[in-house]
């Protein structure tokens, strides 16, 4: 595959081609839908682990929330903290400003964070509590970086909540801070959030063709390396379309080339590799990438031998929103998995033209409907697994459905060429597991056939 | 296939390569502003006595919480009723959050559905998207019912439930029969505790209210001598099986008001349907006819316990979660005179077995020291039962314990009850602290065993002391809510995992001498 720039798309941060329906729409009332602004800015910005993330609202906000995420961090682990303002009644009616102030000191005081990160909730956006000044003042006392993160949860969708995320590291955090002068310069990873360790494969990967790593945004970050993402000479978006307007304004106000990619699968490794490579403009590096690619595509295609007799044919649904629809397709086809059906409900146009790209014409799409729909696309399409998140994953085991859990709450790293191996794995492991024959059999003694026969 | 074609590295093994740990070092040179003898400092000053005092005066932050809010409280609730949808008036990722919560701790799917409220909703309040909401949520999930709870959003800008429902049934999005019960479920008070009150109160008494029965208390002859059972904020299915054998060996009839163990303990059929069992609707006003009612989280349910002995006009035995054998017995003899039936001798048999099992194990257990996080019910019944034990309690940390119940204060109700016992007497009580609180106490004032949630697993690790998983939420095992832990079943149950980890403690640390076959 070619590195391309793909410059006819224009990208709004939601999405890249002139929007049809309204970027980043808004939820439906009635439906069980997915999070909310304020659970994606949280996801965005708590990866950067050396960093203290304060959320100024009731304490359930961080009660329900607090170290729920399979984001690793190889050494800090402030981020796992959960801080609260822990807003009462009083609070609401007289303020909670003081509170906050307070705080914010008691943090900084006590565990020495480089930044402090403060959410707003919906509580304290409606009672119109001024975070911006709070942050700036204490900023200036105490000398230390505290950016408001201003994503209540009624803003919006979690995409959006991305999106505000990167607003705000765009406008307190990079730039901020210059490298070592003998630093060598690099990509930025920008929406790779290290679940499951999976940054940790692709930096080694990069590591062997050369590639430095400047900015990780945000997976296993620490938050100084952030303020010079400026002075990096690529930025790559890994799988979020949400930072998509991170990378846009980086590169209108520094002149950073972007493309997006992403690590599923062997191809689409190969093809970000090549990629940054070539916008790096450098002849040797391309070299000893084409070099590093060849020799672990064609290993890995020996390591997966066993695991294609196994797959080839099996029929898939997926279930994943947003970028992961069109990645994880190309993973799947590589192991020659048939991709049945695919949720498009939290993708943008592109992606959906990305999904189209890589599945046949008889793919089912699913814009939306939660559960039921989905299992109803299993059955109708006679897929044999279905792969999405964890809100799903107990469904799917009611209904007796093979599962990969693919988002967030995912213990299993797969991202890049060894990643695509442990995904072939997983897959055998859970279509070949006997407990799906032991389900499907009716108790000796019922003769009722079971069903659905897969 | 082979086992060794399958044999890639997880992140348990991989990351402890050495390509990794350079990695990591490689790292160091960004964790920004401090050495790491700084670190290395600031740790060990963190887990000193000063520090304690000052973590102690902490004012206005909260560290590593141990409470969830009222409306998750309140969809655990909804969920104890057939055919009932949980339905939460906000900005949608409080719903999201509840669902991934329930669903993390029980492994099962919740339904649960949201107004999904934004800016606009804000400024012009939410009736349209309740509106909307019902509309769409009963198309999609074909409810018999919607039990509408509030957010932090909705209470703050204001929004009338029963207006809005009121304008659904104008504007014909539901019929006037359909029923919609619904409660205030602000998360800036109270807890998920009281969140689970206050809807259960809702739903009691909407449907009651509706019915157009009037109560006649006692009167058996429409609820054949019922009696009502309540047990609450339940984290545990289980324990609504060894509440339905207790109740089926005293040969009772009864109606449990609130049983989401259905929708939490589904088997799998092949089929997911969004309901499963749960409280039938029509039982709810026939059950203001019953001979009394038992409630098993007094704390927990206090609003509900005065509508039932107010606007029921029924007689009420409420207890703290009836753990351990002093505590099973308070139940079994509430159930015999609520309903004059004598204890059957089954379970006074029961009662026996597992008081034996406790004699077996009692060498391990007396004089070790204890550490109990929970809500306020709860922890009354793990205090009984550490105590009847000769185990010490001795740092307990309750953040929703600012309840009460009939006038007496969860802390009150702890104290007087460890006051009581000498095994108690190095216990402090700590109500409205949190886990960093606990951190402080488990570093500077060793205990043996932690007893609590998943949550309190970054404090005892920290502290290198045993965790027994009790209570909610657990995340991070499986299958625990299956097994009972009130009754004398459950009494068994506790023990065993008690009695087991501290003999697992012996066995990782045994200085060479004591690895013993027979213990």
């Amino acid at each position: 595959m070619d590195p391309v720039r793909h410059d006819e798309f224009d990208s709004q941060a939601c999405g890249s081609i002139a929007p049809k329906v309204k970027a980043c729409p808004r939820p439906k009332p009635g439906e069980a839908a997915g999070g909310c602004s304020f659970d994606g800015a949280q996801i965005t910005l708590l990866p950067i682990m050396d960093a203290a993330h304060l959320v100024h609202g009731p304490v359930a906000c961080a009660g329900n929330s607090w170290e729920s995420r399979g984001t690793l961090s190889s050494g800090p682990s402030l981020s796992q903290y959960g801080f609260a303002t822990d807003l009462t009644d009083s609070d609401i009616i007289f303020g909670g400003e003081k509170k906050l102030k307070d705080s914010i000191d008691y943090i900084a005081g006590r565990f020495a964070p480089p930044a402090i990160f403060v959410y707003s909730t919906c509580v304290t956006a409606l009672t119109g509590e001024d975070l911006d000044s709070v942050c700036k003042e204490a900023a200036e006392r105490l000398g230390l970086p505290v950016i408001p993160v201003n994503s209540p949860g009624f803003v919006g969708s979690k995409n959006l909540g991305n999106r505000l995320a990167g607003e705000a590291l765009l406008q307190y955090v990079i730039g901020t801070g210059e490298p070592e002068p003998e630093t060598v310069m690099g990509v930025n990873l920008i929406g790779e959030y290290n679940i499951a360790g999976e940054m940790w494969d692709i930096e080694r990967l990069m590591g062997s063709a050369g590639i430095a790593v400047t900015s990780r945004i945000t997976g296993d970050a620490r938050y100084k390396e952030i303020t010079w993402a400026h002075r990096a000479k690529v930025n790559m978006v890994v799988c979020s379309r949400a930072l998509l307007g991170l990378a846009r304004e980086m590169e209108g106000r520094y002149g950073i080339p972007f493309f997006e990619g992403s690590f599923y699968g062997a191809k689409e490794t190969t093809y970000s590799l090549r990629q940054m490579a070539y916008l790096m403009n450098d002849r040797e590096m391309e070299r000893r990438v084409d070099r590093l690619t060849e020799r672990e595509e064609s290993r890995l295609s020996q390591e997966l031998r066993p695991y294609r007799k196994l797959l080839k044919g099996k029929r898939a649904v997926l279930y994943t929103g947003g970028v992961k629809s069109w990645s994880v397709i190309s993973a799947l086809k590589e192991l020659g998995v048939q991709v049945v059906g695919v949720g498009t409900n939290k993708s943008t146009q592109d992606d959906v033209r990305r999904i189209a790209d890589r599945v046949g014409d008889d793919t089912e799409y699913i814009p939306e409907g939660g559960a039921s729909r989905i299992i109803k696309t299993v059955r109708e399409r006679k897929a044999d697994i279905m792969i999405a998140g964890g809100r799903n994953m107990y469904v799917a085991m009611k209904e007796q459905i093979p599962f990969i859990d693919i988002n967030q709450e995912r213990h299993k790293a797969y991202a890049g060429y060894e990643g695509l191996l442990r995904l072939a794995k997983e897959l055998a492991y859970s279509l070949g597991n006997p407990i799906w024959k032991l389900a499907a059999s009716p108790a000796p003694w019922d003769k009722e056939a079971p069903p659905y026969d897969r | 296939m082979s086992r060794d074609e399958l044999n890639i590295k997880d992140n348990t093994s991989l990351f402890k390569e050495a390509r990794y740990l350079q990695q990591r070092e490689n790292k160091k040179q960004f964790e920004a502003p401090c050495s790491e003898q700084e670190t290395a400092e600031a740790l060990a000053y963190s887990k000193s006595a000063e520090y304690m005092e000052k973590n102690f005066s902490r004012q206005n932050v909260v560290i590593n919480p141990h409470k969830a809010c009222q409306p998750l409280g309140s969809v655990m609730a909804a969920l104890g009723f057939e055919k009932t949808l949980p339905f939460v008036h906000g900005s949608q990722g409080c719903n999201a959050y509840f669902r991934s919560h329930l669903s993390r701790h029980f492994k099962e799917p919740t339904p649960s559905v949201s107004t999904s409220m934004t800016e606009d909703a804000a400024v012009f309040g939410g009736m349209n998207n309740l509106i909307d909401g019902l509309e769409n949520s009963i198309a999609l999930y074909k409810p018999e019912m919607v039990a509408i709870c509030t957010t932090c959003m909705a209470e703050v800008i204001g929004d009338d439930l029963n207006a809005f429902i009121g304008n659904a049934r104008v504007k014909g999005v539901i019929s006037e029969e359909y029923p919609v019960a619904y409660c205030n479920t602000p998360s800036f008070v109270g807890s998920h505790i009281t969140g689970y009150d206050a809807m259960l109160k809702g739903i009691l008494s909407y449907l009651y209210t509706r019915s157009g029965i009037e109560s006649k208390p006692g009167s058996g002859a429409e609820s054949g001598e019922k009696l009502n059972v309540m047990l609450g904020f339940e984290p545990y299915t289980g324990n609504f099986a060894e509440m339905r054998k207790i109740l089926a060996a005293f040969d009772t009839k009864y109606t449990i008001l609130g049983d989401h163990s259905g929708n939490y303990d589904s088997p799998a059929t092949g089929e997911y349907e969004y309901y499963y069992g749960g409280t039938k609707l029509e039982e709810v006003p026939q059950a203001a006819n019953a001979l009394g009612t038992l409630s098993l989280q007094k704390y927990t349910l206090k609003k509900t316990q005065e509508y039932i002995s107010g606007t029921w006009n029924q007689q009420i035995a409420a207890l703290s979660t009836p753990l351990g054998i002093t505590g099973t017995d308070k139940l079994l003899e509430a159930i015999s005179e609520l309903t004059g039936l004598p204890v059957p001798a089954m379970l006074t048999e029961e009662r026996g077995r597992v008081v034996d099992a406790l004699m077996d194990s009692h060498p391990y257990l007396h004089g070790k020291r204890v550490a109990l996080v929970g809500d306020p019910d709860l922890l009354i019944g793990l205090i009984g039962f550490c105590l009847e034990t000769g185990m010490e309690p001795v740092h307990i940390i309750c953040s929703n314990g600012d309840v009460d119940y009939n006038e007496v204060k969860f802390k009150e109700e702890a104290e007087a009850l460890l006051a009581a016992s000498p095994y108690g007497s190095e216990a402090t009580v700590h109500v409205g602290r949190d886990l960093w609180h606990m951190r402080s106490l488990l570093l500077n004032d060793k205990v043996d065993l932690a007893i609590g949630s998943s949550h309190l697993k970054f404090a005892a690790k920290d502290a290198e002391v045993p965790l027994v998983r009790v209570g909610f939420p657990i995340f991070d095992r499986h299958h625990m809510h299956r097994y009972p832990i009130i009754g004398y079943q459950g009494t068994l149950n506790l023990l065993s995992l008690i009695v087991n980890t501290i003999l697992q403690q012996l066995d990782d640390h045994n200085s060479g001498f004591n690895f013993e076959l027979v213990r």
